[in-house]
């Protein structure tokens, strides 16, 4: 009888911790959301966002950033993923490339985003090799842009996709692209029908993480756009730090929450391999 | 083949994508110029110093390890009894359970510390360490029950059942049989805890002070609006601290997670 119990001791503290310090202050901003200064249960807030253009311009950008720094991950971070985890022949080199995909993820968003700001300013390296190599004859504007943010985004979310995908590509059963190839298939084929299909689970996982991880960057964005650009979570931050509008800043929060659930849900549809029971 | 050397060339090109930002900041560190430039002029380490001398920067550094260690400790705590829970009980009620402490791992943070100052306004919890160890306690909780709850398997149940049938109380077969058996998702768990936090901005941005500084949100406060070789200077010591956490996780349980399984 005492077993029974045995769960909510062990469980008990973090689950009232949550309660009181995440279920409840979001239930606030979420009751805050819904109600206006002078009290009374309104959606206002949601009818001020979503019958604005320019709110509905700014989350189109988030999300625009969003996808387009997903895609990009994905299509860089799989072959990084196959070189490290299939080409690489030697055990110390694959350790150095590992702790280099790692040490950006231990360095804070600020610091990578900084080393963007001084590489892609008007006299950066970036601007002085396009130029040096004549791909343009003056200086790119970069910060201020979606393109410079975006930059900043993929380099800062790469590593994620790449140890994904890296790790499933590890567990793919040699035998299964052995008897594909053995029965006749091309290694595009075998690539195709095989092993993609069986990473496919580390690729959903890792643009999940990118992502919910891109739309609700703060940092990167905020230094990279040089004031010109916002996204979401920078008009949510001038509500709550500079405005205290509590009720719409609310409304936003709840509006790039609800946003990111959808896209993670549907991601998650695809995951799930065509024909298999779940 | 020539798919091959394609692969070769794009990986090389992302390597080099990957480290060039931290060289360049390492190496703007090092110069001897008023202004930061890269390839470095000189070669002093003057700004190290003068980050030294500010107080300020030494407490933020101070404020920043405390936090992150009280936040992962506290995590530790808490999250491996409730991965134990998860992993050897079946109650009604679990995966929502489950689902409820991995969430923060999804939510934006910037949300999170929006709600956190909102709600710690009504009783005082605001811009204080403790309103800061709270939140970044919530964020770091689920990196630790993550990897706690991968490293508890079925079969580990056999030798606890073993160890109290011998008569050892729940604690002794805790610390004797299950612990060792765990250890790794823990220190890698906790590893990643304590960067997370060391690194946040989202959620400390909304309870510091000019007094209670993070050394990121004292960079990122910096950053928009001066860029001098100091700023390169405290980045260069984040990088070091971010190196040394990688190599202790090296020594101590392996990164070697890219290496096919044989």
């Amino acid at each position: 009888m005492a077993r029974r119990y045995t769960p909510l001791w062990l469980l008990g503290v973090p689950l009232l911790f949550f309660a009181a310090f995440f279920l409840a202050p979001l239930s606030v901003v979420a009751v805050a959301s819904l109600t206006q200064a002078a009290g009374g249960l309104t959606f206002a807030n949601y009818a001020h966002i979503l019958a604005d253009r320019y709110h509905w311009d700014v989350i189109a950008v988030t999300f625009r950033i969003g996808l387009a720094t997903t895609a990009i991950c994905i299509l860089l971070g799989y072959p990084l993923a196959w070189y490290l985890v299939r080409i690489v022949q030697w055990p110390w080199w694959r350790r150095v490339c590992v702790i280099v995909l790692v040490v950006p993820l231990f360095t804070s968003n600020i610091v990578r985003s900084f080393g963007w700001m001084v590489m892609l300013g008007r006299n950066g390296m970036v601007n002085d090799a396009l130029m040096g190599v004549g791909v343009i004859d003056r200086p790119m504007r970069f910060l201020g842009t979606e393109l410079g943010i975006l930059i900043g985004m993929v380099y800062v979310l790469l590593p994620f996709v790449v140890l994904a995908v890296g790790n499933a590509l590890a567990r793919v059963d040699p035998a299964c692209e052995q008897a594909s190839s053995d029965l006749g298939a091309s290694p595009a084929a075998t690539f195709l029908h095989v092993t993609f299909p069986l990473t496919l689970p580390g690729v959903v996982a890792g643009a999940i993480m990118v992502f919910t991880l891109a739309v609700s960057a703060y940092v990167t964005p905020a230094l990279l756009s040089g004031g010109r650009i916002s996204v979401l979570s920078m008009l949510i931050f001038q509500q709550y730090s500079s405005v205290f509008d509590f009720h719409y800043g609310g409304a936003l929060s709840i509006v790039l929450l609800v946003f990111t659930l959808i896209m993670v849900a549907a991601a998650g549809r695809i995951g799930v391999p065509a024909g298999s029971a779940r | 083949m020539i798919v091959r050397w394609l692969v070769r060339l794009v990986a090389w090109a992302l390597l080099i994508y990957l480290v060039l930002p931290l060289v360049v900041i390492m190496g703007a560190s090092f110069t001897t110029t008023p202004y930061l430039t890269f390839p470095p002029q000189g070669w002093t380490l003057d700004w190290y110093r003068q980050m030294l001398a500010d107080a300020s920067y030494v407490s933020a550094f101070v404020t920043s390890s405390l936090l992150a260690m009280a936040a992962t400790l506290i995590a530790v705590l808490m999250t491996v009894p409730a991965a134990l829970a998860l992993a050897r009980y079946d109650f009604p009620g679990k995966a929502a359970m489950s689902a409820l402490l991995m969430s923060p791992l999804v939510l934006p943070h910037i949300v999170l510390g929006a709600a956190l100052l909102q709600f710690g306004g009504y009783f005082g919890l605001t811009r204080s360490f403790l309103a800061l160890l709270i939140g970044h306690t919530v964020i770091v909780a689920p990196f630790v029950l993550r990897s706690t709850f991968a490293l508890l398997s079925p079969e580990q149940r056999a030798l606890e059942e073993a160890s109290s049938d011998l008569g050892a109380h729940p604690l002794q077969t805790f610390f004797l049989v299950t612990l060792p058996q765990i250890r790794a998702g823990i220190v890698t768990g906790s590893i990643f805890a304590f960067i997370s936090s060391w690194i946040n901005v989202e959620l400390s941005i909304f309870n510091t002070t000019a007094d209670l500084n993070t050394i990121p949100v004292k960079l990122f406060n910096y950053v928009q609006y001066t860029i001098d070789p100091t700023i390169a200077a405290v980045s260069g010591a984040t990088i070091v601290v971010a190196v040394l956490a990688i190599v202790i996780l090296d020594l101590t349980v392996g990164l070697d997670m890219l290496s096919e399984r044989k």
